[in-house]
């Protein structure tokens, strides 16, 4: 075994889903949580934008953008059963959490935009929080789906992974 | 290998839809059960609330109420009234 993911990255993970999810189910009704929620998500996504050049070598941004080239082929192979086994994130991985980190942050952007005097009220800054944010939810599912059917394919626990931090040997 | 590629795209574009779709995130929505042809106009309940001293940014039909978006000494309120007598229902403080 391996350490793949180290703590700060995992910490981050779990709490922006924490807080994503509490955020998702608050809007309207519980304000207050709902803004400390999105608050909470702007922190982390400034903290993740850190440590993507502070962080040990899986958590860095320098090998995503190679990666995000490789997604389209990547996830047409795995369209035919295809897969390589990547010991950090696999292209399409790199491509999701790259366009989650850019939908959150201007989910949380335009939500903070919508509470200040300039922009109370303003339909186009209420449009893209609400379209912004339901695009977010939709690519957390399909993020859940990805990671479960990678379980599945690579016979691998990718949820422990993201907990303990390790991952099996190349080879193994 | 490619069933189960398929059977989670279905099952994700199913959540997609019927998950994300936030039903549960209204506020305040019931003022009158009016029909909808008989209603006062937006731009009155605006007037009222112009009336209040609220700076009027803009209004909205929200279920059956009128949303009116408000700023007075710069706090940030939602005024909401009732198509019918154009009563104030609610005033929520953003």
């Amino acid at each position: 075994m391996v350490v793949v993911w180290d703590w700060p990255l995992r910490l981050f993970h779990w709490t922006l889903a924490a807080s994503v999810l509490v955020a998702w189910f608050t809007p309207n009704i519980y304000d207050t949580v709902h803004r400390i929620a999105g608050y909470t998500v702007l922190g982390l996504i400034a903290f993740r934008l850190i440590w993507g050049f502070a962080g040990t070598r899986y958590s860095r941004f320098r090998s995503f953008i190679r990666f995000l080239r490789a997604a389209p082929g990547f996830l047409w192979g795995l369209g035919h059963g295809r897969t390589g086994r990547y010991l950090g994130l696999n292209p399409a991985g790199a491509a999701m959490s790259v366009t989650l980190l850019v939908l959150l942050a201007i989910s949380t952007i335009s939500g903070w935009m919508q509470v200040t005097v300039r922009f109370f009220g303003v339909a186009w800054v209420e449009d893209l929080h609400t379209y912004s944010s339901d695009l977010a939810m939709i690519l957390v599912v399909v993020h859940v789906l990805g990671v479960l059917t990678m379980c599945v394919l690579q016979r691998e626990n990718l949820v422990r992974a993201m907990i303990t931090g390790r991952k099996r040997d190349r080879g193994d | 290998m490619k069933a189960l590629i398929k059977a989670s795209m279905v099952v994700g574009v199913s959540l997609s839809v019927f998950g994300a779709v936030p039903v549960w995130a209204d506020g305040f929505k019931d003022c009158t059960k009016l029909d909808k042809a008989s209603w006062k106009p937006a731009s009155e309940a605006e007037a009222k609330a112009k009336s209040l001293g609220y700076e009027v940014r803009r209004s909205k039909i929200e279920g059956s109420c009128y949303e009116v978006y408000g700023v007075k000494e710069g706090k940030l309120f939602e005024l909401f009234y009732s198509p019918e007598d154009l009563s104030l229902k609610k005033t929520i403080a953003k």
